[in-house]
């Protein structure tokens, strides 16, 4: 009995905590309240975070919830009404090779993330051509020696069909080429930390990335037909693996999902905290 | 309590008294017995209707399948290649049966031998350790054994079999082999301890020695226990994917070697499934294969309670 008496007081006490904690949001109301959910691309997850806390700061009665898992998830969350913004490597408003198009969709471009070509550390070239990258994805290479390395058998790490970066790479990097599964030497792995292990520990691996993920010691980034994988780079425009982020909403934004995607797209944080994560600023790439 | 009854002595007052105090407290009690019945019974059917509604989402999605492909191509056919609308899982079933099986071959040995060591052999202060560190083992999260069969056994296969990559069936069979290995030890460790110790007497007062105890009376004595601890590994090792997915290399093929990167039916729904639109036939046949694993478990499952029932019976 005791115990019962104990769970009653207890849920009372939540309760009433809980109910006093609404009343307290309701009675302090100023001019934007609201919740705003965020699904979608693991990639754009880190800027997603941070553009909600620094929003938080200013509006403390908008919650923002913001969730990663895959680019698709974005706009299906939206499509479902699960979401509000489908955070997507890609634009989902129109097809792309794999995806139709989600009608009803606006798309709004919130950064831009660049992608690099990473190899393991022991791998001797630092340079590969669109050409020597269609051979190695699509299987012709299957040695480094082949592309001026050494002499062993690359092993080729993908991301599973459906992710963005793969989308995007496919797109920019292999200029639409395949990316062929093989009997031996061929892995996939589901996200972008695990592409980094698996490159980072397997000799002779080569992989890609989104750039801002090329840390350590155990991988390194090549260059691309010759230019090396870096945001001045791609703001340059002679760096070409690089796609916009975009925020995908069930018609066009109201209310505070609204004022979020344009705190995100202002100038302040675009210079500011999105430019300290390694992304690049929209305004760059359309000079 | 009450009021003085008249005619009754003080000390048999004091005794009324006792009474009703009691069968207040007895009334007390019965209302806590029913309420706390009422609150298990409750949680009871939650737990089915949750379990029912498991079953009833995932099996009501994965038939949508099969308006759209033939059972026949889902079940039988090898070419996976979801992007051109070829949903044939027949190798990830045929991968998860030969890693489950090359698990059990590399587990059940070594299992069984430690449980016989822990309940026979060893002297009081070796179980008192192997005991609590195999409980422990059971306790840490897939993901760890995982990331440590990509950092550490990975590299070591590669050197040992000179192979490019290492991923593969055998890697992903020795990390769940260590996996499964606590729970089959242990529960084969309380079958053995179970056997009544008159057959273990009057084997030795036939003459027996120790080895002949052990393999003639005491193991087929605890088999059936035994049986039931290789079938609680077994739903464990087909049904674990946080740890298989690190190390099998994921290619939706069928493995022809011990080391060619392949997928099985945990470690290709959990790659996929969050890159894949909710509506659409790839999506369905994804759900066919997670109904497919829930089945495999519930056989297991069921064939473990009628060899409980058999012991019991016997």
């Amino acid at each position: 009995m005791k115990i019962f008496k104990k769970l009653t007081v207890t849920a009372l006490t939540a309760v009433l905590a809980v109910t006093a904690s609404f009343a307290g949001i309701a009675a302090a109301a100023d001019n934007l309240s609201g919740k705003i959910t965020v699904n979608g691309s693991t990639a754009l997850l880190p800027l997603t975070l941070q553009a909600a806390k620094e929003f938080q700061k200013l509006h403390p009665k908008v919650k923002i919830a913001a969730s990663g898992k895959g680019s698709v998830t974005g706009p299906q969350a939206v499509k479902k009404g699960i979401a509000d913004i489908g955070a997507c490597d890609w634009d989902a408003s129109v097809d792309v090779p794999g995806f139709k198009a989600f009608d009803g969709q606006v798309a709004n471009k919130v950064a831009v993330i660049p992608f690099a070509t990473i190899v393991n550390k022991n791998v001797g070239v630092d340079n590969l051509t669109t050409e020597q990258l269609k051979g190695i994805y699509s299987g012709k290479i299957t040695n480094w020696k082949e592309v001026g390395g050494s002499d062993a058998d690359i092993v080729v790490i993908t991301r599973a069909f459906g992710s963005g970066t793969r989308v995007n790479y496919q797109a920019k990097a292999l200029a639409g080429g395949d990316i062929v599964k093989k009997e031996k030497n061929y892995k996939e792995t589901g996200s972008s930390g695990d592409m980094k292990t698996a490159v980072g520990t397997t000799p002779n691996a080569i992989g890609y990335i989104d750039l801002v993920y090329v840390t350590g010691s155990d991988i390194k980034a090549v260059k691309f037909n010759g230019i090396a994988a870096t945001t001045d780079n791609v703001i340059n425009g002679s760096y070409k693996i690089w796609a916009y982020g975009y925020y995908m909403t069930k018609g066009q934004p109201t209310g505070a999902t609204k004022e979020f995607i344009e705190y995100v797209q202002s100038k302040k944080f675009q210079q500011g905290s999105l430019k300290k994560l390694k992304f690049i600023p929209i305004s760059a790439m359309q000079s | 309590m009450g009021a003085p009854v008249h005619g009754l002595t003080s000390r048999e007052q004091n005794s009324l008294e006792k009474v009703q105090v009691d069968s207040k407290r007895h009334q007390r009690h019965l209302l806590g017995n029913t309420i706390s019945r009422y609150y298990f019974l409750f949680s009871i059917l939650a737990l089915c209707l949750v379990l029912g509604l498991v079953i009833v989402f995932i099996g009501k999605t994965a038939l949508l399948l099969f308006a759209n492909i033939s059972p026949l191509d889902f079940f039988f056919s090898f070419n996976w290649t979801p992007e051109e609308d070829f949903f044939g899982a027949a190798a990830f079933i045929l991968n998860t049966l030969s890693l489950t099986a090359l698990t059990l071959v590399i587990a059940v040995p070594i299992s069984v031998g430690m449980a016989v060591l822990c309940a026979e052999i060893a002297p009081k202060w070796m179980k008192s350790f192997i005991r609590p560190v195999l409980d422990l083992l059971v306790g840490i999260p897939s993901i760890v054994y995982g990331y440590l069969g990509l950092t550490v056994l990975l590299p070591f296969l590669r050197r040992v079999s000179g192979e490019g990559l290492g991923d593969g069936l055998l890697a992903a069979a020795l990390v769940l082999a260590l996996m499964v290995l606590p729970t089959i030890c242990r529960i084969s460790d309380d079958a053995i301890v179970s056997v009544p110790r008159k057959y273990r007497d009057a084997a030795y007062a036939l003459g027996s020695t120790r080895i002949q105890v052990i393999m003639r009376i005491v193991l087929p004595a605890a088999s059936r226990g035994i049986i039931s601890a290789v079938i609680l590994g077994m739903t464990r090792a087909i049904g674990e994917t946080m740890a298989v997915v690190m190390v099998i290399g994921n290619t939706p093929q069928l493995a022809k070697s011990l080391f060619s990167p392949t997928s099985v039916l945990t470690s290709n729904i959990v790659m996929q499934i969050s890159n894949v639109e909710f509506d659409s036939t790839w999506n369905y046949a994804l759900h066919m294969m997670a109904f497919l694993l829930l089945l495999i478990s519930f056989v297991l499952i069921l064939i473990i309670r009628l060899l409980g029932r058999k012991r019991r019976d016997a």
